[in-house]
């Protein structure tokens, strides 16, 4: 397990690495000057430009302009965006917080709905409610999040008025930005309506987060549904009712878990599926998230926040990915065989 | 003798796209307490299928039909699955020639004995009853042989070795003391001095508790000298059955003297001679033979084998053949 955990965070930091190389590449890529694209100081500002000429390498090879670039990257300093002359990475945090608050609620209903359903839908095999529940996640599962959002928006915040169009909360209760996460952040306040803040921030959230879980609950329905029905044919379950053990433990002790392994592989790729999602769905419920950070600076051609939000973005899913591998191979101890001696 | 598990003329029938095929053909067993019992067969010749039919494994596409199949004073086809199941799992138990794929993989093994112990069994508080089952546990295990039971508790399935692992299913089989164990070539994977050892452990628990052991081999050499009776199975047919002893000396029925000529075990062969086999290959499910379904394949086949011949007794012994190789009057 050592070794493997290892191996994976090597890989994770060679991934990292790559990526840096990457984006150092993106400022020559872009269209105007790299330095201006890597800082987001333009070349009219002589005095600061000049400093920075000298501070990041620009009158040496191309080379220690990656070192420099480097270096500067892991310390932080990601540059300041071009059309509002903040920096890109302190502006970033509680960007990322929000985001994150979306995407782990949206994982969590998603996982609540979707194993429950799998396994039902499993239990009644073939049956009508089967038909139905595989029927109605193949429907959900082909509907585009940007139109679906749009829909429940129509239905749900326009004609029903059940919720706001969009946004985090109402910015009347003047609620400080600290960790981006609304919930959060309410929490911390010392607002003196931090119930009410809290019901209007729900009342926000739970249609985004709705849209967004509609995609992984379908899939994990598929997923839970095809491995509980494959484990049940196994032999260690036909055994273990040979041996009059009562179904309910059968199936809570040997079913389920072993069921649950292919879900827990799938975790990852779900959350990649659901951030590209997110971008999409910030942007739609104007959520002041990563995702829509980063369209809006395409709109905007402001090259170091699109830098910042690309890294931001994909660091989190290969983390995610990571994490679930690791996860998944401490829980299940035949995945280490498969590891270690089946290679 | 007075037979625990009686069946009598079970047939089972596979639906397959081209109509239905007999893959088991009205096949005959009795099984006293306390007995070890071989079926011999070769692969196909569906005596994996009269394990499952026995414990209720049940494909529902399956059809069985049977004169008798009872366990003790149970008609067992006629109980309910949920009746069954309480019966076969109280009374039964299959040990199986891949023992690890019965274990579950991402559970340790000592969990999964100490769920094989019935709770019925154990008495007393929480505390009492965990400790109970615990010793109970390792018990099993060193009545299976195993020594190191902490270690071994404390293992994935993975972790075992194949005979390791068939030595924990024998003790998760009767850790419930089952009346009948069928054990379907358990020792196919194993080593030698391995298979020794489970044939020893089935021979002692037969002879201790009176378990009655319905043993499954693919060729005679794996006869074990405790086996009281033997029956063999080609295709879905009885060929012939008795106790081991007068089947092996003198068989009447062609297919297990070419069965035991086959069996090399213990005869001198000069090298680059022509090892003893039936001519042909086994048939396919949908082109099975009519009548004796060794017919095609056997060297005294005459016209009259196309008709299935009855199972004629003579002593001890009944075999299903229209030529024996002997008859009665040669036999004393």
């Amino acid at each position: 397990m050592i070794r493997y955990t290892l191996r994976r965070l090597i890989l994770l930091f060679v991934t990292l690495w790559l990526l840096t190389l990457f984006l150092f590449a993106l400022n020559y890529f872009f269209p105007g000057d790299a330095l201006t694209n890597m800082t987001g100081v333009r070349a009219n500002d002589a005095l600061a430009y000049q400093r920075l000429v000298s501070e990041r390498s620009f009158d040496s090879s191309l080379f220690s302009q990656y070192l420099a670039f480097l270096g500067h990257f892991i310390s932080g300093d990601w540059g300041q965006s071009l059309s509002t002359q903040r920096d890109v990475f302190t502006d970033l945090l509680p960007l990322l917080g929000a985001t994150l608050e979306l995407s782990v609620l949206a994982m969590a209903l998603a996982m609540a709905i979707g194993a429950p359903l799998g396994l039902y839908a499993a239990g009644q095999q073939r049956g009508s409610m089967d038909r139905v529940v595989m029927g109605l996640s193949l429907s959900a599962y082909s509907i585009p999040v940007f139109w679906l959002a749009q829909l429940f928006i129509l239905f749900f915040a326009v004609k029903l008025g059940w919720t706001p169009i969009s946004g985090q909360v109402n910015p009347l209760f003047d609620i400080d930005v600290q960790s981006g996460s609304i919930l959060l952040d309410i929490l911390l306040s010392n607002s003196p309506y931090k119930g009410a803040a809290l019901a209007d921030a729900i009342n926000h959230l739970w249609l985004p987060v709705i849209v967004l879980a509609i995609m992984p609950a379908t899939m994990l329905i598929r997923i839970t549904r095809n491995s509980m029905l494959e484990v049940l044919q196994q032999n260690y379950i036909r055994s273990a009712r040979a041996r009059g053990l009562s179904e309910t433990r059968i199936l809570l002790r040997h079913a389920l878990p072993n069921a649950m392994q292919p879900v827990v592989r799938q975790l990852g790729l779900m959350f990649s599926i659901l951030m590209s999602n997110i971008i999409v769905t910030e942007v739609i419920f104007n959520w002041p998230g990563v995702g829509s950070w980063l369209v809006k600076s395409i709109y905007e051609r402001d090259y170091p926040v699109m830098q910042g939000g690309l890294f931001a973005i994909a660091a989190l899913i290969l983390l995610v990915n990571v994490a679930v591998e690791l996860f998944h191979a401490w829980r299940y101890p035949q995945v280490r065989k498969e590891l270690y001696a089946e290679r | 003798m007075s037979a625990i598990l009686d069946i009598r003329n079970l047939s089972i029938e596979l639906e397959t796209e081209n109509g239905p095929v007999r893959v088991l053909d009205r096949f005959n067993l009795q099984l006293a307490e306390g007995e070890i019992h071989t079926l011999v067969g070769e692969s196909g010749s569906g005596k994996s299928l009269l394990a499952k039919a026995i414990l209720g494994f049940i494909n529902p596409r399956w059809k069985i039909t049977a004169d008798r199949l009872w366990w003790r004073h149970y008609d067992l086809l006629a109980l309910n699955a949920a009746q069954r199941r309480i019966v076969t799992g109280r009374d039964m138990a299959m040990i199986f020639q891949d023992p690890s794929s019965y274990l579950d993989p991402n559970d340790k093994v000592g969990a999964q004995l100490r769920e094989s112990i019935p709770t019925g069994e154990l008495s007393g508080v929480y505390l009492k009853r965990r400790v109970d089952r615990q010793t109970r546990a390792e018990r099993l295990l060193h009545r299976v042989g195993i020594k190191d039971t902490a270690d071994v508790m404390e293992r994935y399935p993975h972790e075992l070795s194949e005979g390791l692992a068939q030595k924990i299913s024998i003790a998760m089989a009767i850790a419930h003391n089952p009346k009948l164990l069928i054990a379907d070539e358990p020792t196919t994977a194993m080593e030698p001095s391995t298979r020794g050892q489970i044939y020893r452990l089935l021979a002692k628990l037969s002879a201790g508790q009176g378990m009655s052991i319905l043993m499954i081999t693919q060729d005679l050499t794996a006869v074990i000298p405790e086996s009281q009776r033997i029956s063999l199975i080609y295709c879905g047919q009885l060929m012939e059955t008795g106790p081991t002893e007068e089947v092996m000396q003198k068989p009447y029925h062609p297919y297990t003297d070419a069965m035991l000529s086959m069996s090399l075990s213990d005869q001198d062969i000069a090298p680059k001679t022509r090892l003893p086999t039936l001519s042909g290959a086994i048939p396919t499910l949908q082109h099975m033979p009519i009548g004796c379904r060794l017919g095609p394949r056997c060297p005294y086949a005459r016209r009259a084998c196309i008709h299935q011949p009855a199972l004629t007794k003579q002593q001890q012994v009944q075999f299903a053949c229209h030529y024996p190789l002997h008859k009665d009057s040669e036999h004393d």
